[in-house]
């Protein structure tokens, strides 16, 4: 095992800079999480630690080595492709012992380290088919299986689960934290599914048009987003933003809307009166508020989920997303009055996007 | 009557007319072939003949040193492809796979020598194999039919190199394997369709040259099987018809054979890379 440092990594295509001086670093037996709209540069800089993909400025270090020049075969790494890359000649078995046998270990070494791996991955009945006659939960099982043979210092995942069905995708989600808690690889692992990166990581890196924008454990991410782009990205139903003035009045403070809507928020001291701001609240925080309190609110659109009812109301003339475990009998039209625990509200320069 | 008979009915129709025009030089070929001398010009013509004379052939084989001129054929034709395929394959791996100054224009070159008939360009190749000192000798059709291939199999073999995705060569990068190793051990094996498809059809360009053999080649003892059959013709007092359609039915016959049983292969081939 080692870990992974990246240094000031910049990566331009002739002019066009994709990834502008990016500094990661992941910890032996860390799970670390790129995650980031697509485009963002999460995949190319995975590439980039691969060797896959040529560094234009920066170092990438693997254990205590610079590797910035040396090439994919010689960094100890090894790689799960989103589209499995499995050898389609080749049956399940050569696959898996692809790696040891360019490495001329010896036939018996070679059957050992596969059926290991196949009996880790339930693979063992598959072992003399070919890719062509798996399902997509098993092909990807096979490359997890490609990797786990190698005993490689570094596991790199790109995408693994997107092509996979939701369910499955779920199943192979869990099987892949599992085997990380298991073996305790360093782990690098792409994707733009934020479910994926909070559900799997130690530490999620938020990327964004080839910077990092927040760097920490999910559950740190989750509640105290560094700015607006990382409080949307995270959490399904995303984050409600709601904009107006920030106005401190005694001890409390509110920040009016432009229909003269006030929204109760806490009285950060870091926040100038009259400042443009955004007001972050999740949609698992807003509460039905009792006895005429609360900011008034109409409904909008009702979605059960089952496990909850998602509804959709206008506040403050912004569409708003609030999610209740109760069941509420809401109807269309219906005017019904909101609240928040104060706590629970975020702020963010309407400007720099920056939490306040 | 079920209507996919009925389609296969009519379909078969209007094919008909295109089938009896392909088909009709072969079936002259072969009822001459085997038909005895005396009959051979008769007045009016017609398709049947007293004897099945077999022995056409032999004697044919015997008289127009038919077997020479086949090993020729097959020399040209084999070292030919061959030459092409080792030339194409790394440069249509690198069209396909890297990007490098004038790949375009190189790309763009590569389909301006298509457009050019060799005919055009016979008396400048002759005089560059004067050169060469290699007039007379079928080694000068091996370097000209390989080079006149040579543009269509790059331009295949990439557009179907395009399609193996790259993902695979760099998982076998990861895995261990060196550039080289890659291109063995995952790569080529499968591309082994395409080069079979560019592989045939070089074969049979070859097989079939008439113009630059004709010009490169002097003595008879290089002669290939279409200047060979070409010889029993031209200039002669007397032309032994049963003999020349014998010796191109054994010309044409197997390759017609073998290319319309590889013609699926083929197609498919052609089609590759026209839709991803």
């Amino acid at each position: 095992m080692a870990s992974v440092k990246i240094r000031n990594v910049e990566k331009s295509y002739g002019s066009l800079k994709v990834i502008h001086g990016v500094d990661i670093d992941v910890e032996d037996h860390e799970f670390v999480v790129l995650v980031g709209p697509s485009g963002c540069g999460k995949s190319t800089l995975l590439r980039m630690i691969a060797g896959l993909e040529t560094i234009s400025g920066g170092d990438i270090l693997i254990g205590d080595k610079v590797v910035n020049d040396i090439p994919p075969r010689d960094r100890d790494i090894a790689m799960v492709f989103q589209n499995y890359a499995l050898y389609p000649h080749m049956s399940i078995f050569d696959n898996m012992g692809f790696s040891l046998k360019l490495r001329k270990r010896p036939r018996s070494e070679i059957e050992e380290k596969v059926l290991e791996a196949a009996d880790i991955l339930n693979l063992r009945p598959y072992l003399g088919r070919s890719p062509g006659q798996l399902s997509g939960g098993q092909r990807q099982r096979v490359a997890m299986g490609r990797a786990l043979v190698r005993d490689a210092r570094v596991f790199l995942f790109d995408e693994p689960l997107s092509n996979l069905d939701a369910k499955l995708r779920v199943v192979m989600r869990t099987e892949i934290k599992a085997l990380h808690q298991r073996l305790q690889t360093t782990s690098v692992y792409v994707t733009h599914d934020q479910i994926e990166a909070m559900t799997m990581a130690d530490r999620i890196v938020v990327m964004n048009a080839g910077r990092v924008e927040q760097i920490g454990a999910p559950l740190d991410l989750y509640d105290s987003p560094a700015n607006l782009f990382v409080a949307g990205f995270l959490g399904s139903p995303s984050m409600n933003f709601i904009k107006g003035r920030f106005r401190r009045d005694g001890g409390r403070a509110h920040v009016f809307c432009d229909d003269g809507t006030a929204l109760p928020v806490p009285a950060v001291s870091d926040a100038a009166n009259d400042q443009p701001v955004v007001v972050g609240i999740r949609p698992e925080h807003l509460c039905l508020a009792k006895d005429g309190a609360g900011v008034a609110a109409t409904v909008d659109v009702v979605e059960p989920t089952g496990a909850n009812i998602e509804l959709f109301v206008e506040l403050a003339g912004e569409r708003v997303c609030a999610v209740f475990g109760e069941r509420h009998p809401f109807r269309p039209g219906e005017k019904i009055a909101l609240t928040w625990k104060l706590e629970k509200v975020h702020l963010f320069d309407s400007n720099s996007g920056d939490r306040i | 009557m079920p209507t996919k008979l009925k389609k296969s009915l009519i379909y078969w129709a209007f094919l008909s007319p295109l089938v009896v025009i392909i088909l009709f030089p072969f079936a002259v070929m072969f009822v001459t072939a085997v038909r005895p001398r005396d009959e051979l010009f008769v007045y009016p013509p017609r398709w049947g003949f007293s004897e099945f004379r077999w022995g056409n052939f032999a004697e044919m084989w015997v008289k127009t040193n038919f077997g020479e001129a086949l090993f020729n054929s097959l020399y040209v034709s084999v070292l030919s492809t061959v030459l092409a395929l080792v030339l194409s394959i790394p440069a249509a791996y690198a069209l396909s796979r890297y990007r490098f100054r004038g790949k375009g224009a190189y790309r763009t070159f590569l389909l301006m020598t298509q457009m050019m008939s060799p005919i055009v360009l016979v008396l400048g190749l002759f005089r560059l194999m004067v050169a060469f000192g290699m007039v007379d000798n079928l080694n000068s059709l091996v370097l000209t039919y390989a080079a006149f291939n040579m543009a269509f199999t790059i331009w295949m073999l990439q557009s179907y190199f395009s399609t193996i995705p790259r993902d695979l060569e760099e998982a076998a990068w990861i895995d261990g394997a060196s550039h080289l190793n890659s291109l063995i051990r995952i790569f080529l094996p499968l591309a082994v369709p395409a080069m079979a498809v560019t592989a045939i059809f070089s074969f049979i360009n070859g097989w079939n040259e008439f113009v630059l053999a004709l010009t490169m080649i002097r003595s008879s003892d290089d002669f290939t099987l279409p200047v060979q059959i070409y010889s029993q013709v031209a200039g002669r007092y007397q032309v032994e018809w049963h003999h020349v359609m014998a010796g191109t039915v054994l010309a044409t016959v197997p390759v017609a054979i073998v290319f319309s049983w590889l013609q699926k292969y083929l197609i498919r081939g052609m089609a590759l890379g026209a839709v991803k």
